[in-house]
């Protein structure tokens, strides 16, 4: 049976629409997968050199052993956004004659061979063999690599717990990374040292038996809490959290003003809001707005490379024009037909979309404002950027999003979800990143950069007062493509 | 109304519609059978501006439907779920769709009396997102919504489908009150014989994209429409 179980599992895999038609994105993401497990790989056996010659430590055990305990705070931050719980997959089979419990162990059991199992042993495998094992015996080499793997694991349940309990909400991690936080700070001002509560759990590790023992019992007992609780969320209405829970409603009235086009804005802000991916879209694009600070606080940037800035800034105005616009129509593909038929027309659809990218981009730049506090000539780069993302590159997304669009289901979540993802969204960005450079760089060559960056913003202005006919011009063709995006999106 | 003129539609040389001449005039209830894949729903589609057709023309009202925006203001339609936006409530997507046609509360209001019957107190009111619902009410919701702005045409596709026979009956009831209170042309595609009987007075049998019979004003056009099934 569980063979059977297996081979479902496989099937699905390979089945999937994602997988089958997005052939592109799977070999990219299959050469990433690769790739990274070639870098992990490769950081371990170097660890050591690391260590005791880059960081000048000479005692690399002790030093790891220190920052143990981080590391699998970030390990469970990293779990956190790319585990999936596994529990939806067991629908089909709860109505054949096969024991729930098994069912469940399997799901369980099933849910380990996953990336993130593995990040330990490549990390960690190399060091424990060349130095743990070197200095304090095999035994102790063993102990030490199983009990981190076990923790590593125990983390595994630990994150699905967490998950389901906490369906997806950012709050959770957000407070747990807060907390963390705090708790390194704590060890940097030396007020409370987590890093020497590490370095003596792990150092025990290697010498005792005692923590391998524990550290078994944590992640034995943390899979049977995730099996009682899975056994207990059989029942399909409990699954879903469908119908229970009361939906929230509220309307953008300062919309209403806008008449139709105000109409279709506030609907799609509903999208945003009430859907988990589109959501997780915007909330980054909050985050990103802090992308400058890795920028403007560094000399060799401002002074050393001032051209690097542009991308930051059409980065920092333009996260969300970029992040939502590639899937532009994907969005609403499961409504695609309603607005067809509606009376409305395509233009002012069109014009829907381009009020509300570029007011969110305004809101960016104005958000981003404090950056004044490394010079008001960062401000001005922002403010030209945004007049040019406002003026050229968004033609660049409503009509690069054109290029056949790619049906998203709505309800599943945001990180790591790569339905929708076809060409033209890894190719959009390119345009959007270059198309200042190519205004930018004849000032530079001529030595007058900051005649540049102003040229950069006439542009800008430019495209924003050829709106209407520019509008008109995208409005063609989508009125030209809608046919094939909407049977693109009738299918699954 | 609707004036279909050397209208196909082909996908790789496979003929999916095949309709030289088709007229539904102002006023007429039309029905239109067949089974799995005779093209009906590609039909409404075309009619819909949704599907481009290979050659040839809808005409609704005397203007061509493609490349036209105007017929929107006056044909209702639901086909099947793309015709729903899934994340919002009912009350906010009738609310929505009124604001499309310039419903005042009042258009509202009357809306809802006119539908309270068939939604047997499930689809307003509640905090429900429309994809919570379940089949039988999502069907309530875009058949109604179709309702909207009083047009004067409406294309349902299968509108009996997952409804419980009280909604059936209720329905039925609705779809002929309409008619005698305005002019209003439907364009129904059913399964059903009896409802589709019971409802339109003409029927056209659609085969592998091809109009295969034209029943007119036929008092037994159910014996009609048997016979032709049974084969």
């Amino acid at each position: 049976m569980v063979g059977t179980l297996l081979t479902h599992g496989w099937k699905k895999f390979t089945r999937s629409a994602a997988f089958t038609k997005e052939v592109t994105a799977s070999v990219f993401l299959g050469i990433m997968a690769v790739m990274m497990v070639g870098y992990t790989l490769a950081l371990g056996f170097g660890l050591n050199y690391i260590i005791t010659e880059g960081l000048d430590k000479p005692d690399s055990i002790t030093f790891l052993n220190m920052l143990l305990l981080y590391y699998f705070v970030v390990e469970f931050v990293m779990r956190y956004m790319i585990q999936n719980v596994p529990v939806l997959d067991i629908q089909p089979y709860l109505h054949l004659p096969l024991r729930r419990s098994r069912i469940m162990h399997f799901l369980l059991v099933k849910s380990l061979a996953h990336v993130m199992n593995f990040v330990v042993l490549l990390l960690f495998t190399p060091f424990a063999i060349t130095v743990v094992a070197q200095k304090f015996g095999a035994t102790s080499g063993l102990n030490w690599l199983l009990s981190i793997w076990l923790i590593s694991l125990s983390l595994h349940y630990l994150v699905i717990l967490f998950k389901k309990q906490l369906d997806d909400s950012v709050w959770g991690i957000l407070i747990f990374v807060l907390f963390f936080s705090g708790l390194a700070a704590a060890d940097y001002y030396q007020w409370f040292r987590l890093s020497d509560v590490s370095a003596s759990l792990f150092a025990a590790a290697a010498n005792h038996s005692l923590v391998l023992l524990l550290s078994v019992v944590a992640a034995g007992t943390l899979y049977f809490l995730n099996h009682k609780f899975f056994m207990q969320g059989v029942y399909y209405d409990e699954q879903s959290g469908q119908s229970s829970v009361a939906r929230k409603t509220q309307d953008f009235t300062f919309l209403k003003s806008l008449g139709i086009i105000g109409d279709w804005i506030s609907v799609e802000l509903k999208l945003v809001f009430r859907n988990k991916r589109p959501r997780t879209v915007f909330y980054m694009s909050g985050l990103f707005l802090l992308y400058g600070l890795l920028f403007y606080t560094q000399k060799s940037y401002t002074e050393g490379m001032p051209s690097f800035l542009l991308f930051v800034g059409v980065f920092i105005t333009g996260i969300f024009m970029i992040n939502y616009g590639q899937f532009l129509f994907s969005w609403q593909a499961s409504h695609f037909d309603f607005i067809l038929t509606r009376p409305l027309s395509i233009r002012q659809y069109i014009e829907s979309k381009y009020w509300l990218l570029n007011s969110v981009t305004l809101l960016c730049f104005l958000v981003s404002i404090p950056y004044a506090y490394f010079g008001w000539n960062v401000v001005f780069n922002h403010a030209m950027l945004t007049l040019f993302n406002m003026g050229v590159n968004i033609y660049i997304v409503l009509n690069m999003a054109m290029w056949g669009p790619k049906k998203i289901n709505l309800t599943k979540g945001g990180s790591l979800n790569y339905e929708g993802v076809g060409a033209a969204q890894w190719a959009m960005g390119i345009p959007l990143l270059a198309s200042p450079y190519v205004i930018y760089t004849p000032f530079v060559i001529a030595g007058k950069p900051s005649w540049g960056i102003m040229a950069i913003g006439l542009v800008g202005v430019i495209g924003i007062l050829l709106r209407p006919y520019l509008l008109t011009i995208t409005a063609k063709r989508l009125e030209r493509l809608k046919y094939s995006i909407a049977e693109g999106f009738r299918k699954d | 109304m609707i004036s279909i003129q050397a209208l196909k539609k082909t996908y790789k040389n496979v003929s999916v519609l095949d309709i030289p001449e088709l007229f539904i005039g102002q006023n007429e209830s039309f029905g239109l059978v067949g089974n799995n894949g005779a093209g009906k729903t590609t039909l409404f589609r075309t009619i819909l501006d949704l599907i481009r057709p290979t050659e040839g023309k809808v005409v609704i009202n005397g203007k061509n439907v493609l490349g036209n925006d105007e017929w929107k203001s006056y044909v209702g339609s639901f086909l099947d779920e793309g015709f729903l936006i899934p994340y919002l409530t009912p009350d906010e997507y009738f609310k929505f769709v009124g604001n499309l046609h310039h419903y005042s509360d009042a258009d509202l209001k009357s809306f809802y009396d006119k539908f309270s019957e068939l939604f047997n107190d499930e689809v307003i009111g509640k905090a429900k997102y429309i994809s919570d619902l379940s089949k039988g009410n999502l069907k309530k919701v875009g058949i109604a919504a179709a309702f909207i702005g009083n047009p004067q045409l409406i294309m349902l596709d299968e509108p009996f489908e997952n409804l419980d026979p009280t909604s059936q009956i209720r329905l039925k009831n609705l779809l002929q009150e309409e008619r005698k209170q305005r002019n209003i042309t439907y364009l129904i595609s059913s399964h059903d014989l009896n409802h589709v009987t019971e409802i339109c007075e003409r029927i056209v049998i659609l085969e592998k994209g091809k109009v295969l019979k034209d029943i007119k004003g036929s008092q037994n056009a159910l014996a009609e429409l048997e016979e032709y099934f049974k084969a």
